[in-house]
């Protein structure tokens, strides 16, 4: 087999989902959102109060920016699995056994991660065209224009992600967790990282400085200013009416620039050739093996046999209760031990840290660390193979979806419990709702999404944005009440949980007739 | 007990049937189904267990229809499905604790009688492990064990002797004996002896469809005086088989001992005392 081969399967298996169909879908909708209609309220580049005029060179440059980072900050979630579901299906032992070597198996994974981070690419690039036909503010359409900044920016920080993935599940492998959260934080570190000279403009690995660098110094012009104006890039709500234009032109790259992009994918290229002999070649039970925790049991063979007759009778209990303590220990086994010992930490944080910064930043991450808990909410059946007697059991809707709801809202409460405190002795009401209303809108999401997609990967995934959203402090996001809101939030939040109430149990309802 | 299929089909696209036109009366005992991959015996368990609908049809279970009223089977059913999973974090009395919890049993017998099924399918030393750390034949037993948590009155069993070893074949075959006492038993395999000398009535299915059903010995007297045995050179094999149905090959000496099917034996050959799996290689292949 050779690696277009190994390549073209892999991309075709990943992309012939449900999972990311629904993705394609996002990616669409999200794209349209990368250039504001006219009249809209938010912005999404916006330098102190100017944004470009909509020709082709802003449209694109926009566009391939924010594709560059936010699709850099899921993407990675939407990719990163590939190497487990080889694991998990079985494929891998029969990889294993093949001559093909880890480096072409991991660089054929790092090429067909590429290519489904390159489809939705293709699906934003597509939809900025459409935009600038559809908004025509009567300038010129450059096909050039649109081409050059994906080409230079977009492209290079998806391969770089293509390439992380692969890296994390090679070094964690079993630890999804630490896929997760570790790439949150490398995320983080990397946006906040400044870069104002030529030479940081290299290490952009994200390639977007270079470009908000030069519309920063358009601006600096026309306000004949040499002082650092403000640069917003994400969805900036409100201010629409202050909004100024000015005519941006693209970037002529420097030859530099050029060369460290073809850097970047060299050092992606040359990462796959380091790790590769790290790379457990699915020999994955034996070394699970050496763990006292899942070695094999055996045990001594007895002449035993089940008399049905003489067994005691079993008696009817259709209470919820012991589903629920089910459900919850399932919850609190899932990934490792040491992993609430970062709970417990996170829970003291609450404790001890001024009430603002507990809110605003601890509760959201401490939150988020549950990410892979929250996901497996109402998909673990199927990934365990137990969907044939969850779907079975005895009113599946009102009584085990509904432990798992309440399960996954206990949980998220239980984190925040000596937050909760604080805010009942202060006597904030209104955040302790706030707070408690965040903990059953993110369970609820997790359940919602799982039902709908089948899978976990899009609650990852929006999760994500939505917490690196909080601890950027973006209002529209703070579903928890970090943030001052009026009634009018909250209220929504309300109705927006009820939505969710009626879609998990009305899209499962559905699922159970249409088997 | 009385369990009725009536007229049920599972289409999957216009031309794709799972299950077609299929009517069947299942009561007290137990019922083996035999039929090649394909056969639509997983569809058809699936649709009693109520995992999935039938797309035409109804199904009975004491008059009640259990298409419309699911919860009436699954009050009193045990399924053990060919394909299931575990939570590999749970240990096997809090699997079994939830799998009740699901069927909505519980109480305080229900403690006594998990550590007695454990102990009866030989898990007892193993009940506080996580069932990750399983074998396959003792992740199989655990299955067998949840099918049997709430005195079920109608019990599948979808080829349940896969990944046990022979040992604990005869024992499960023992206690599917004592079930059929007061359930209705129905258990799908691929491998015939093993529904040979337990099953009080034998279902062959092919292509979605019933080809046959009786009682084993009945089913067996379709090919008595058809099953012969020869020996003949290796080369002709291909040639033999065009013209009868090979039931099984045996390497002697340099040739074959050939066990078959035919209205019309070839010379020297030996007539064999049929049995059932005979009987559904022939009515598999010739329906």
């Amino acid at each position: 087999m050779n690696t277009f081969t190994i390549i073209k399967s892999d991309y075709l298996q990943r992309t012939r989902s449900y999972t990311f169909l629904v993705t394609l879908c996002i990616s669409l909708a999200v794209a349209y959102t990368f250039i504001p209609e006219p009249n809209a309220t938010y912005s999404t580049i916006r330098i102190s109060n100017y944004v470009g005029v909509y020709n082709s060179a802003w449209i694109a440059y926009v566009t391939a920016i924010m594709a560059s980072i936010f699709l850099s900050l899921v993407g990675f979630y939407l990719v990163n699995g590939s190497i487990k579901t080889d694991i998990q299906t079985k494929a891998g032992q029969i990889v294993a056994s093949t001559p093909i070597s880890n480096f072409r198996y991991l660089f054929s994974k790092v090429l067909s991660n590429f290519l489904v981070l390159l489809t939705i690419v293709l699906i934003i690039f597509s939809m900025s065209i459409l935009l600038f036909f559809l908004y025509n503010e009567g300038f010129t359409f450059e096909l050039l224009q649109f081409i050059k900044p994906y080409f230079f920016i977009t492209i290079p920080a998806m391969f770089f992600i293509a390439t992380l993935a692969v890296i994390f599940e090679v070094f964690f492998g079993k630890y999804s967790v630490i896929q997760n959260v570790g790439f949150f934080f490398l995320f983080f570190t990397l946006m906040v990282l400044p870069a104002t000279t030529e030479t940081q403009f290299l290490l952009d690995v994200f390639g977007s400085e270079i470009i908000t660098h030069q519309m920063e110094n358009q601006v600096k012009e026309i306000l004949q200013s040499n002082e650092s104006i403000g640069l917003n890039i994400g969805y900036v709500i409100g201010n629409e009416k202050e909004i100024k234009r000015f005519n941006f032109e693209g970037v002529n790259f420097p030859t530099s620039f050029l060369l460290s992009r073809i850097g970047w994918i060299l050092l992606c290229i040359i990462s796959i050739v380091i790790i590769s002999p790290f790379f457990h070649r699915f020999n994955v039970k034996e070394k699970m093996s050496s763990k006292k925790s899942t070695q094999n049991v055996s045990i001594s063979k007895t002449n035993n046999e089940v008399v049905l007759s003489a067994l005691p009778k079993a008696q009817i209990n259709y209470g919820i209760f012991s589903l629920l303590k089910t459900e919850l220990l399932l919850l609190f086994r899932k990934g490792k031990k040491w992993l609430w010992i970062i709970n417990l930490i996170g829970m003291g944080l609450l404790v001890v840290l001024p009430l603002e910064i507990a809110d605003q930043i601890v509760l959201p991450v401490l939150w988020f660390l549950q990410v892979n808990r929250l996901s497996e909410l109402t998909t673990k059946e199927v990934t365990n193979n137990v969907h044939y007697f969850a779907f079975t059991s005895y009113k599946p809707l009102s009584r085990l979806l509904v432990s798992q709801v309440l399960a996954g809202i206990i949980l998220m409460l239980f984190l925040v419990f000596p937050l909760l405190i604080r805010l009942l002795f202060i006597a904030n009401f209104t955040a302790v709702f706030s707070v408690v209303s965040g903990g059953v809108f993110i369970t609820l999401l997790a359940s919602t999404l799982g039902i709908v997609t089948k899978g976990k990967k899009l609650f990852e995934v929006l999760f994500f944005m939505i917490a690196y959203a909080n601890i950027n402090g973006a209002k529209l996001l703070d579903y928890f009440g970090g943030l001052t809101h009026n009634a009018n939030y909250i209220l929504k939040l309300t109705g927006f949980i009820l939505l969710l109430i009626i879609i998990t149990f009305l899209k499962r309802k559905i699922d159970l007739k249409k088997n | 007990m009385k369990l009725e299929i009536q007229n049920v089909s599972k289409r999957y696209n216009k031309n794709k049937y799972g299950l077609k036109d299929f009517s069947i009366t299942i009561e007290k005992g137990i019922l083996g189904l035999l039929g090649p991959n394909g056969a639509g015996k997983s569809t058809l368990l699936k649709m009693i267990a109520t995992v999935s609908k039938p797309t035409d049809g109804i199904i009975l279970l004491n008059k009640n229809n259990i298409v419309k009223d699911a919860n009436y089977m699954r009050k009193q059913l045990g399924f053990l499905p060919q394909d299931f999973g575990v939570y590999p974090n749970l240990n096997a009395f809090e699997f079994l604790e939830y799998m009740a919890a699901m069927k909505g049993v519980g109480g305080k017998n229900l403690k006594p009688r998990i550590t007695q099924l454990l102990e009866g399918l030989n898990l007892i030393e193993a009940a506080n492990k996580p069932i990750g750390s399983y074998s396959g034949g003792m992740k199989q037993r655990i299955g067998i064990a949840q099918a049997l948590l709430n005195n079920p009155k109608i019990i599948i069993f979808d080829e349940p002797t896969v990944g046990l070893d022979p040992e604990e074949r005869v024992r499960f075959r023992n206690l599917i004996s004592d079930l059929a006492s007061d359930c209705i038993v129905i258990l799908s395999s691929h491998i015939v002896s093993d529904i040979d000398t337990i099953a009080d009535e034998v279902a062959i299915m092919k292509n979605g469809s019933l080809i046959t059903k009786g009682d084993p010995e009945n089913i067996v007297k379709k090919v008595e005086g058809k099953v012969f045995e020869t020996t003949i050179e290796k080369e002709k094999l291909s040639t033999f088989k065009s013209g009868h149905i090979v039931i099984s090959t045996k390497r002697k000496q340099g040739k074959l001992q050939v066990r078959y099917i035919s209205k019309n034996p070839i010379e020297d050959s030996i007539l064999q005392e049929a049995n059932l799996e005979d009987a559904y290689l022939y009515l598999t292949k010739t329906n």
